[in-house]
């Protein structure tokens, strides 16, 4: 840039400013030769404190609030809000102060935020994101830095699996594998199916979740006729359900990722005129959002999650009636519950340890066991995943006009390694089309 | 702004070089910029903000990958942001293999050597909106590819845990290898562009017909051109997952590369700075806007529409023409050193209108 051939009447003039700016460059670059001030600064505190009366707690709420997933994320904030809302943002003198970033479901905005949170409002620990990869990249720099992170509803198996750390937890959802594996096993026993077809969204929520149901079908005696994977755009599905109808299996294993491909596959099976009373579907592919906008089309449809609206509970009851007053009617759907039951978790976790922060939180978590949650009875496990009920779900019609996933059975206690031991499981690869965990 | 020494460089291949006062200006701004990114982690700012700079500088140097094709060649790629994936992955699974940094880079230069053969030898045939789409069309394939094949790439979850070399661990010395590797790529792009090469591709972009039939090989230079622009994105891709230790498919998606083409236009086609000061507008309205403004997209979107409304030459370019237009009327009289505004028949190809005529750029609009 700094051509010295000067040339006419102005070269002195020129040849000093280029000086100045050279030394100035000089300067600077000797100055990058020591270390800069805020370089020296501490690294936010890792070791957690614990047992303190009164204070305030800092949480970082990443969610995509923007772009292709802003319906999810915002219910996601909703249901953090709403707890706090109910319950008053302060816990036994300890108040919660929430900031709340959109990351649009890009991971390298997620990990911008999640550094703007740590390193300039200095909270004490991150809730979310929400997207598996944005997740898993939050995941990783935040137990760098030794602040916890809390998940309300990232799925992807790995975050408490293969790449599982001491300050992550998941705190408001289960993995793909985790939550459709008693689908599998209800299937072949208490539904009486033996053969089975499988459609699931072709990337790595999908694999994972056809990988819990087959493994808990096949446990179980049951056989696997064919699995079809459809890509995750697709909004015409009768050539899928075609190749459902040729299979003629006895029961339709269903899993989405939420939106329109559940109401979408719903149409095109109904329309060809398929037996509902055969259909098992995942958590997401009916949802409140495919309920809403189904109807009475999808009563006594039958699918598998952990959370299920129309449990009769009294924290469930609490919840729903709050979020109908917040969302005009609306019932609560997973993506809400997440963050509802994340909130109240770390509500009863302070009660019960006052304040903590660090690895102290993360701890105090997989510690407790939530004995009454909007889940059911939850606990962790060594991975900070959580252990707890998954409900084989029926939809009904409620009386006032919402309609509701009711549980018609339940497993207490699932945990994630679908009746493998932890080091038997981490061996396997990742779940893939080509890789189910069937042997 | 500071592009105009592109322009004079260009007078150079043409004549003799025209200096003065702007251009001492335009030199004095470039030095006391680079001096102000040397100082900025002296200047108090936290390690947030010089992550943040790193963030922008790196979107710059991929940005400045997409420039260096679309102002010289008039080449609008729809796919950089593939070639810098596939950089990225190959660190990322070099680094899954459990090889040392030093391995990162190979693998990440082969990639990117292959990416780039890949979409130079596909799309050397083609101009304009074909180009465009067969850059989409790659682009699209490599994050397919990223997508599907799980066993290598990790499928959506991505890889994580990519380290950088030890040496570089701390923010504020990666920064400077950012800074480090921007001031390079800028100027060996800016060499480039203004090579009897660069001459060549302008030469391809006005008119490929009548450069082939003085006996050029339009198809290796374009070829030539990808390479280098290529590669370029590749030591972006490479800087970007040192920086978050991370990569997954979202980075290949046809989002991103629109935003690269976004930043270029908010920069200016074909000036230096362009693709710096448009990548610093994105990344700080994604990324600190969004914090306290909840309809950010929208007010990139307006941000976008008002300079394609009013400053088609880009943030840099129009405020070039500005400071040029008052300069003129201070003086009373048009600058002597400049054809008319818009005019029909100005042989060097210093007219600024040239860069805003070209065709890639009605394309985009």
């Amino acid at each position: 840039m700094t051509s010295t051939k000067t040339r006419g009447r102005r070269s002195a003039g020129r040849l000093s400013a280029l000086k100045t700016a050279g030394i100035a460059a000089v300067a600077a670059l000797a100055l990058t030769a020591c270390a800069p001030p805020g370089a020296a600064e501490p690294a936010p505190t890792s070791g957690g404190s614990s047992g303190e009366a009164g204070g305030t707690l800092k949480v970082g709420y990443i969610s995509p609030t923007t772009g292709n997933f802003a319906v999810a994320g915002q219910e996601m904030v909703d249901g953090w809000n709403l707890y706090w809302d109910i319950n008053g943002a302060e816990v036994d003198g300890i108040t919660i102060e929430t900031i709340v970033e959109d990351d649009a479901g890009n991971p390298e905005t997620s990990l911008t935020k999640a550094h703007k949170l740590v390193e300039q409002d200095k909270v004490d620990f991150i809730v979310g994101p929400l997207i598996a990869n944005t997740a898993l990249a939050v995941a990783e720099y935040t137990a760098s830095v030794g602040i916890p992170n809390l998940h309300p509803v990232a799925a992807s198996d790995d975050l408490t699996q293969r790449n599982a750390n001491d300050l992550t937890v998941r705190t408001g959802s289960m993995g793909g594998s985790q939550a459709n594996f008693p689908g599998g096993v209800w299937a072949a026993t208490d539904g009486g199916y033996d053969t089975a077809v499988t459609l699931c969204a072709d990337y790595a929520f999908g694999w994972e979740s056809c990988a819990g149901f087959v493994q808990g079908f096949t446990q179980n005696g049951g056989e696997v006729l064919e699995q079809i994977w459809f890509p995750n755009t697709t909004t015409d599905f009768s050539t899928y359900v075609s190749q459902i109808q040729a299979a003629g299996a006895d029961v339709v294993y269903v899993a989405t990722a939420g939106g329109a491909p559940g109401p979408n596959f719903l149409n095109a099976y109904q329309g060809l005129g398929l037996d509902p009373d055969k259909l098992l579907m995942n958590c997401c592919a009916l949802d409140q959002g495919t309920l809403r906008a189904m109807g009475d089309q999808v009563v006594g449809v039958k699918s598998v999650s952990y959370w299920a609206e129309g449990r009769d509970s009294a924290a469930v009851a609490e919840f729903i009636d709050a979020y109908k007053e917040f969302a005009d009617g609306k019932v609560p759907g997973a993506y809400v519950a997440g963050g509802y039951m994340t909130a109240s978790l770390v509500a009863s976790v302070l009660k019960e340890k006052g304040l903590v922060t660090g690895e102290d939180l993360v701890s105090a978590i997989t510690e407790y066991t939530f004995e009454d949650s909007i889940f059911g009875r939850v606990s962790w496990d060594d991975y900070n995943q959580m252990v707890g009920p998954v409900y084989v779900r029926e939809v009904t019609a409620g009386d006032d006009g919402n309609f509701y996933n009711t549980p018609i059975a339940t497993f207490e206690d699932v945990d994630q390694w679908l009746g493998r031991t932890p080091e038997e499981a981490l061996a396997q690869p990742t779940y893939s089309q080509s890789f189910q965990g069937l042997e | 702004m500071s592009n105009r020494i592109v322009e004079t460089r260009t007078v150079r291949t043409f004549g003799p070089p025209r200096r003065d006062r702007v251009q001492l200006m335009n030199l004095g701004l470039l030095a006391a910029l680079l001096v102000a990114a040397l100082a900025l982690p002296y200047l108090g700012a936290s390690s947030f903000v010089v992550s943040l700079a790193s963030t922008i500088l790196i979107a710059a140097t991929l940005a400045s990958s997409v420039n260096f094709l679309a102002g010289n060649g008039g080449m609008v790629s729809l796919g950089h942001a593939g070639i810098a994936a596939a950089s990225a992955y190959g660190a990322g699974w070099a680094s899954r293999q459990g090889f040392d940094p030093g391995m990162q880079v190979v693998f990440a230069l082969g990639m990117t050597l292959a990416a780039s053969l890949v979409y130079g030898l596909l799309s050397m045939r083609t101009s304009g909106i074909y180009f465009l789409m067969v850059t989409l069309a790659v682009g699209m394939l490599i994050y397919g590819l990223a997508f599907r094949l799980s066993s290598v790439t990790g499928g959506e979850n991505g890889i994580s845990g990519i380290a950088r070399p030890e040496w570089m661990d701390s923010y504020w010395i990666y920064y400077y290898v950012v800074l480090g590797a921007f001031v390079i790529a800028t100027a060996v792009l800016w060499i480039v562009g203004n090579s009897p090469f660069g001459a060549s591709l302008r030469g391809i972009r006005d008119s490929e017909s009548r450069m082939r039939s003085l006996g050029y090989s339009v198809r290796s230079y374009k070829l030539g051109a990808f390479m280098i622009s290529g590669s370029v994105a590749g030591l972006a891709g490479l800087l970007a997952v040192w920086h978050t230790h991370f990569v997954s498919p979202s980075t290949a998606g046809v989002d991103r590369s629109v935003h690269l083409i976004v930043m270029v236009i908010l920069g200016g086609i074909g000036t230096l700075l362009g693709p710096l000061i448009g990548a610093a507008v994105v990344v700080l309205v994604e990324n600190v806007l969004s914090s306290h403004v909840d309809r950010w997209p929208t007010i990139l979107g307006l941000i976008f529409i008002l300079v394609i409304l009013f400053a088609r030459a880009g943030i840099a370019g129009s405020t070039r023409k500005l400071f040029r237009r008052l300069r003129a009327r201070s003086k009373e009289a048009p600058p002597p050193d400049r054809g008319a505004p818009g005019g029909t028949a100005v042989p060097d190809g210093t007219n600024p209108a040239r860069h805003d005529a070209t065709p890639e750029g009605k394309d985009l609009q």
